[in-house]
Protein backbone atom coordinates (compact mmCIF):
# COMPACT_ATOMS: atom_id res chain seq x y z
CA UNK A 1 0.00 0.00 0.00
CA UNK A 2 1.25 3.17 -0.95
CA UNK A 3 1.79 6.03 2.15
CA UNK A 4 0.84 9.17 2.01
CA UNK A 5 3.21 10.81 1.16
CA UNK A 6 3.48 8.99 -1.66
CA UNK A 7 -0.08 9.50 -2.91
CA UNK A 8 0.87 13.49 -2.71
CA UNK A 9 3.54 12.95 -4.84
CA UNK A 10 1.76 11.22 -7.47
CA UNK A 11 -1.68 13.50 -6.82
CA UNK A 12 0.97 16.22 -8.76
CA UNK A 13 -0.01 14.75 -11.92
CA UNK A 14 -3.00 12.03 -10.95
CA UNK A 15 -6.32 13.51 -9.36
CA UNK A 16 -7.22 9.84 -8.58
CA UNK A 17 -3.98 9.36 -6.52
CA UNK A 18 -5.53 12.62 -4.65
CA UNK A 19 -8.29 10.75 -4.44
CA UNK A 20 -7.75 7.98 -2.56
CA UNK A 21 -5.79 10.34 0.39
CA UNK A 22 -9.39 11.53 0.43
CA UNK A 23 -10.78 8.45 0.94
CA UNK A 24 -8.31 7.83 3.89
CA UNK A 25 -8.92 10.98 5.22
CA UNK A 26 -12.30 12.16 4.46
CA UNK A 27 -14.10 10.68 7.46
CA UNK A 28 -12.07 12.05 9.87
CA UNK A 29 -11.67 15.71 8.72
CA UNK A 30 -15.11 15.40 8.56
CA UNK A 31 -15.22 14.10 12.18
CA UNK A 32 -12.51 17.16 13.36
CA UNK A 33 -14.86 19.71 11.50
CA UNK A 34 -18.20 18.32 12.92
CA UNK A 35 -16.87 17.99 16.40
CA UNK A 36 -16.39 21.63 16.25
CA UNK A 37 -19.17 23.28 14.20
CA UNK A 38 -21.92 20.67 14.87
CA UNK A 39 -23.11 21.21 11.90
CA UNK A 40 -22.92 18.85 9.69
CA UNK A 41 -23.08 21.14 6.55
CA UNK A 42 -21.18 23.16 7.85
CA UNK A 43 -18.79 20.63 8.30
CA UNK A 44 -18.95 19.10 4.87
CA UNK A 45 -17.94 22.99 3.33
CA UNK A 46 -15.23 23.27 5.49
CA UNK A 47 -13.92 19.49 4.36
CA UNK A 48 -14.02 20.41 0.75
CA UNK A 49 -12.12 23.59 1.76
CA UNK A 50 -9.36 21.58 3.72
CA UNK A 51 -9.17 19.02 0.64
CA UNK A 52 -9.10 21.32 -2.03
CA UNK A 53 -6.42 23.43 0.19
CA UNK A 54 -4.54 20.22 0.42
CA UNK A 55 -4.81 19.81 -3.55
CA UNK A 56 -4.08 23.38 -4.22
CA UNK A 57 -0.37 23.14 -1.84
CA UNK A 58 -0.16 19.00 -2.34
CA UNK A 59 3.56 19.96 -3.92
CA UNK A 60 4.84 21.75 -0.80
CA UNK A 61 3.76 18.63 1.10
CA UNK A 62 6.82 17.36 3.01
CA UNK A 63 6.91 13.98 4.62
CA UNK A 64 7.90 15.52 8.31
CA UNK A 65 5.57 12.22 9.91
CA UNK A 66 7.13 8.99 8.46
CA UNK A 67 5.22 8.80 5.71
CA UNK A 68 2.03 10.06 7.10
CA UNK A 69 -0.05 13.44 5.81
CA UNK A 70 -2.14 13.61 8.75
CA UNK A 71 -0.58 15.93 10.43
CA UNK A 72 -0.41 18.18 7.62
CA UNK A 73 -4.04 17.48 6.66
CA UNK A 74 -5.21 18.45 10.44
CA UNK A 75 -3.01 21.66 10.28
CA UNK A 76 -4.51 22.49 7.16
CA UNK A 77 -7.93 21.85 8.68
CA UNK A 78 -7.69 24.01 11.62
CA UNK A 79 -6.55 26.72 9.71
CA UNK A 80 -9.76 26.86 7.21
CA UNK A 81 -11.49 26.71 10.67
CA UNK A 82 -9.87 29.29 12.41
CA UNK A 83 -9.96 31.78 9.24
CA UNK A 84 -13.56 31.06 8.92
CA UNK A 85 -14.16 32.10 12.52
CA UNK A 86 -11.81 35.03 12.55
CA UNK A 87 -13.69 36.07 9.20
CA UNK A 88 -17.05 35.30 10.53
CA UNK A 89 -17.96 33.49 6.82
CA UNK A 90 -16.83 30.02 5.72
CA UNK A 91 -13.24 30.08 3.98
CA UNK A 92 -13.92 29.34 0.71
CA UNK A 93 -10.83 30.72 -1.18
CA UNK A 94 -9.54 27.04 -2.18
CA UNK A 95 -12.99 26.24 -3.62
CA UNK A 96 -13.27 29.18 -5.52
CA UNK A 97 -10.06 28.15 -7.44
CA UNK A 98 -11.42 25.01 -7.71
CA UNK A 99 -14.40 26.08 -8.64
CA UNK A 100 -16.12 23.75 -6.47
CA UNK A 101 -18.64 25.86 -4.12
CA UNK A 102 -21.78 24.82 -3.83
CA UNK A 103 -24.02 27.73 -2.87
CA UNK A 104 -26.46 26.90 -0.41
CA UNK A 105 -29.78 28.52 0.27
CA UNK A 106 -28.47 29.25 3.99
CA UNK A 107 -24.96 29.75 4.18
CA UNK A 108 -23.92 28.52 7.58
CA UNK A 109 -22.30 31.05 10.27
CA UNK A 110 -19.11 30.60 11.89
CA UNK A 111 -19.45 30.80 15.88
CA UNK A 112 -16.33 31.32 18.13
CA UNK A 113 -17.34 28.49 19.92
CA UNK A 114 -16.12 26.47 16.92
CA UNK A 115 -12.46 26.97 18.25
CA UNK A 116 -13.19 25.54 22.44
CA UNK A 117 -11.35 23.04 23.05
CA UNK A 118 -8.67 23.50 19.79
CA UNK A 119 -5.86 24.78 22.28
CA UNK A 120 -7.48 22.65 25.32
CA UNK A 121 -6.65 19.78 23.37
CA UNK A 122 -2.34 20.88 22.95
CA UNK A 123 -2.82 21.89 26.71
CA UNK A 124 -4.02 18.02 27.68
CA UNK A 125 -0.91 16.59 26.50
CA UNK A 126 1.75 15.63 28.40
CA UNK A 127 5.07 18.19 28.59
CA UNK A 128 7.18 15.89 27.18
CA UNK A 129 4.52 15.37 24.35
CA UNK A 130 4.57 18.70 23.50
CA UNK A 131 7.77 19.21 23.29
CA UNK A 132 8.23 16.81 21.43
CA UNK A 133 5.41 17.80 18.61
CA UNK A 134 6.66 21.38 18.84
CA UNK A 135 10.35 19.97 17.96
CA UNK A 136 9.04 17.72 15.24
CA UNK A 137 6.50 19.42 13.77
CA UNK A 138 7.10 23.11 13.91
CA UNK A 139 11.21 23.30 13.98
CA UNK A 140 11.39 20.32 11.94
CA UNK A 141 13.96 17.81 13.10
CA UNK A 142 14.70 14.64 12.87
CA UNK A 143 13.96 12.42 15.18
CA UNK A 144 17.60 11.55 16.07
CA UNK A 145 18.25 15.44 16.38
CA UNK A 146 14.42 15.45 18.88
CA UNK A 147 16.22 12.22 20.96
CA UNK A 148 19.25 14.19 21.17
CA UNK A 149 17.53 17.21 22.65
CA UNK A 150 15.24 15.70 25.01
CA UNK A 151 18.00 13.05 25.98
CA UNK A 152 16.41 10.08 24.99
CA UNK A 153 17.19 8.06 22.05
CA UNK A 154 15.65 8.16 18.42
CA UNK A 155 13.35 5.74 18.36
CA UNK A 156 11.72 6.64 22.15
CA UNK A 157 11.33 9.98 20.12
CA UNK A 158 9.39 8.75 17.30
CA UNK A 159 7.50 7.03 19.95
CA UNK A 160 6.52 10.41 21.75
CA UNK A 161 5.68 12.47 18.68
CA UNK A 162 3.25 9.64 17.57
CA UNK A 163 1.66 9.44 20.84
CA UNK A 164 1.20 13.24 21.27
CA UNK A 165 -0.55 13.33 17.79
CA UNK A 166 -2.45 10.27 18.42
CA UNK A 167 -4.33 11.85 21.79
CA UNK A 168 -4.46 15.25 19.91
CA UNK A 169 -6.22 13.51 17.17
CA UNK A 170 -8.69 11.53 19.50
CA UNK A 171 -9.28 14.82 21.17
CA UNK A 172 -9.87 16.45 18.16
CA UNK A 173 -12.19 14.43 16.81
CA UNK A 174 -13.79 13.64 20.14
CA UNK A 175 -17.58 15.71 19.35
CA UNK A 176 -18.46 17.70 21.93
CA UNK A 177 -21.85 16.39 22.28
CA UNK A 178 -24.33 14.31 20.02
CA UNK A 179 -24.40 14.65 16.35
CA UNK A 180 -26.81 14.89 14.12
CA UNK B 1 -13.00 4.22 6.40
CA UNK B 2 -15.73 6.59 4.48
CA UNK B 3 -19.17 5.73 4.30
CA UNK B 4 -21.76 8.69 3.77
CA UNK B 5 -22.89 9.97 0.79
CA UNK B 6 -22.02 12.92 1.03
CA UNK B 7 -18.44 12.83 1.72
CA UNK B 8 -18.45 10.59 -1.55
CA UNK B 9 -20.46 13.07 -3.56
CA UNK B 10 -17.62 15.30 -2.17
CA UNK B 11 -15.04 12.95 -3.07
CA UNK B 12 -16.44 12.88 -6.53
CA UNK B 13 -16.52 16.68 -7.14
CA UNK B 14 -13.27 16.96 -5.74
CA UNK B 15 -11.63 14.24 -8.04
CA UNK B 16 -13.41 16.16 -11.24
CA UNK B 17 -12.51 19.81 -10.27
CA UNK B 18 -8.17 18.32 -9.45
CA UNK B 19 -8.36 17.19 -12.98
CA UNK B 20 -9.92 20.05 -14.10
CA UNK B 21 -7.51 22.28 -12.49
CA UNK B 22 -4.62 20.00 -13.87
CA UNK B 23 -6.23 20.47 -17.62
CA UNK B 24 -5.84 24.00 -16.93
CA UNK B 25 -2.78 23.91 -15.36
CA UNK B 26 -1.38 21.71 -18.34
CA UNK B 27 -2.69 24.33 -21.12
CA UNK B 28 -1.02 27.39 -18.96
CA UNK B 29 2.18 25.15 -19.09
CA UNK B 30 1.51 24.60 -23.10
CA UNK B 31 1.18 28.25 -23.46
CA UNK B 32 4.17 29.11 -21.35
CA UNK B 33 6.42 26.95 -23.25
CA UNK B 34 5.24 28.33 -26.60
CA UNK B 35 5.78 32.11 -25.58
CA UNK B 36 9.23 30.67 -23.78
CA UNK B 37 9.82 29.24 -27.51
CA UNK B 38 8.76 32.52 -29.17
CA UNK B 39 11.32 34.41 -26.88
CA UNK B 40 14.13 31.70 -27.46
CA UNK B 41 13.60 32.74 -31.36
CA UNK B 42 12.58 36.27 -30.93
CA UNK B 43 15.54 37.00 -28.11
CA UNK B 44 18.93 36.10 -30.00
CA UNK B 45 17.31 38.11 -32.92
CA UNK B 46 17.14 41.01 -30.68
CA UNK B 47 20.33 40.58 -29.43
CA UNK B 48 22.11 40.31 -33.21
CA UNK B 49 20.49 43.49 -33.74
CA UNK B 50 21.72 44.70 -30.65
CA UNK B 51 25.22 44.02 -31.66
CA UNK B 52 25.19 44.72 -35.35
CA UNK B 53 24.46 47.96 -33.64
CA UNK B 54 27.51 50.12 -34.49
CA UNK B 55 29.38 52.86 -32.87
CA UNK B 56 30.52 55.86 -34.25
CA UNK B 57 33.85 55.30 -33.97
CA UNK B 58 33.53 51.88 -36.15
CA UNK B 59 31.91 54.23 -38.79
CA UNK B 60 34.34 56.76 -38.99
CA UNK B 61 37.04 54.04 -38.95
CA UNK B 62 35.17 52.37 -42.15
CA UNK B 63 35.57 55.37 -44.46
CA UNK B 64 39.14 55.45 -44.83
CA UNK B 65 39.54 51.60 -44.41
CA UNK B 66 36.82 51.41 -47.46
CA UNK B 67 38.44 54.58 -49.67
CA UNK B 68 42.09 54.97 -49.91
CA UNK B 69 41.79 58.96 -50.38
CA UNK B 70 40.22 59.50 -47.08
CA UNK B 71 43.07 57.13 -45.38
CA UNK B 72 44.55 60.27 -42.65
CA UNK B 73 41.41 62.06 -42.76
CA UNK B 74 40.59 61.45 -39.15
CA UNK B 75 36.80 61.10 -39.95
CA UNK B 76 33.99 62.02 -36.53
CA UNK B 77 30.50 60.89 -36.64
CA UNK B 78 27.89 61.45 -34.91
CA UNK B 79 24.44 59.43 -35.08
CA UNK B 80 21.32 60.40 -37.27
CA UNK B 81 19.72 57.38 -36.67
CA UNK B 82 21.85 54.53 -34.66
CA UNK B 83 22.22 51.15 -36.36
CA UNK B 84 21.42 53.17 -40.02
CA UNK B 85 22.60 56.63 -41.15
CA UNK B 86 25.71 58.62 -39.74
CA UNK B 87 27.04 62.28 -40.67
CA UNK B 88 30.68 62.34 -40.92
CA UNK B 89 33.24 65.38 -40.78
CA UNK B 90 36.75 64.90 -41.48
CA UNK B 91 39.31 66.59 -39.64
CA UNK B 92 41.39 66.42 -42.70
CA UNK B 93 40.34 67.39 -46.29
CA UNK B 94 41.37 64.74 -48.19
CA UNK B 95 45.18 65.07 -49.63
CA UNK B 96 44.55 64.22 -53.10
CA UNK B 97 40.92 63.82 -54.39
CA UNK B 98 40.76 61.90 -56.96
CA UNK B 99 37.93 63.17 -58.59
CA UNK B 100 37.65 67.04 -58.41
CA UNK B 101 34.54 67.82 -57.28
CA UNK B 102 33.19 65.32 -54.16
CA UNK B 103 30.05 66.22 -53.79
CA UNK B 104 27.43 63.25 -54.62
CA UNK B 105 30.50 60.70 -54.79
CA UNK B 106 29.67 57.82 -52.67
CA UNK B 107 32.15 55.27 -51.34
CA UNK B 108 32.15 52.06 -49.06
CA UNK B 109 32.80 51.84 -45.92
CA UNK B 110 34.55 48.39 -44.51
CA UNK B 111 34.51 47.15 -41.31
CA UNK B 112 37.21 45.85 -38.57
CA UNK B 113 36.91 42.25 -40.16
CA UNK B 114 37.58 43.44 -43.72
CA UNK B 115 33.96 43.81 -45.20
CA UNK B 116 31.84 45.81 -46.67
CA UNK B 117 29.50 47.47 -44.10
CA UNK B 118 27.75 50.36 -45.63
CA UNK B 119 28.65 53.13 -47.64
CA UNK B 120 28.74 57.18 -47.59
CA UNK B 121 27.73 60.00 -49.94
CA UNK B 122 29.88 63.04 -49.74
CA UNK B 123 27.33 66.64 -49.25
CA UNK B 124 30.40 68.80 -50.68
CA UNK B 125 32.82 69.09 -52.66
CA UNK B 126 35.59 69.42 -51.02
CA UNK B 127 35.06 66.05 -49.28
CA UNK B 128 34.32 67.16 -45.57
CA UNK B 129 31.33 66.09 -44.66
CA UNK B 130 29.84 62.65 -46.00
CA UNK B 131 26.34 61.19 -45.16
CA UNK B 132 27.19 57.24 -44.07
CA UNK B 133 24.63 54.38 -44.38
CA UNK B 134 24.83 51.22 -43.09
CA UNK B 135 23.89 47.63 -43.84
CA UNK B 136 20.58 47.58 -45.79
CA UNK B 137 20.36 51.55 -45.83
CA UNK B 138 23.59 51.78 -48.14
CA UNK B 139 21.63 49.41 -50.36
CA UNK B 140 18.51 51.45 -50.48
CA UNK B 141 20.34 54.74 -51.17
CA UNK B 142 22.14 53.56 -53.92
CA UNK B 143 25.50 54.05 -52.54
CA UNK B 144 26.44 50.26 -53.06
CA UNK B 145 24.84 47.27 -54.35
CA UNK B 146 23.68 44.31 -52.40
CA UNK B 147 26.17 41.95 -53.79
CA UNK B 148 28.59 43.94 -53.01
CA UNK B 149 27.20 44.63 -49.41
CA UNK B 150 29.08 42.08 -47.19
CA UNK B 151 31.99 41.13 -49.69
CA UNK B 152 35.45 40.86 -48.44
CA UNK B 153 37.74 44.15 -48.69
CA UNK B 154 41.06 43.52 -47.53
CA UNK B 155 42.41 47.11 -48.71
CA UNK B 156 41.21 50.19 -49.16
CA UNK B 157 39.52 50.61 -52.86
CA UNK B 158 41.31 53.21 -55.32
CA UNK B 159 39.01 55.29 -57.72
Amino acid sequence: MQSDAQLLSAARSDPHAFRELYERYAGRVHGFHLGRTRDYEAALDLTAETFAHAWLSRARFEDRASGSAGPWLFAIARNVLVTSVRRNRLERFARERLDLLEERAVEPEPEERWLEGLDEALAALSDGELEALQLRIVDELSYEELGRRTGTTAGAARVRVHRGLTALRQRLLKPKEALR
Amino acid sequence: MMEAPALTALGDALERAAAQDLRRRRTRRRRLVALVATLVVAVPGIAYAASSLISVDEVAAGLPAGTYMLQGTAPHCTVVHAGIEYHCVLSKLPAQPEVADLKGTVEPTVNGDKHVNGGCRSLRSDGREWQCYIGQAAVEQRIVSADFLGEYAPGPGRG
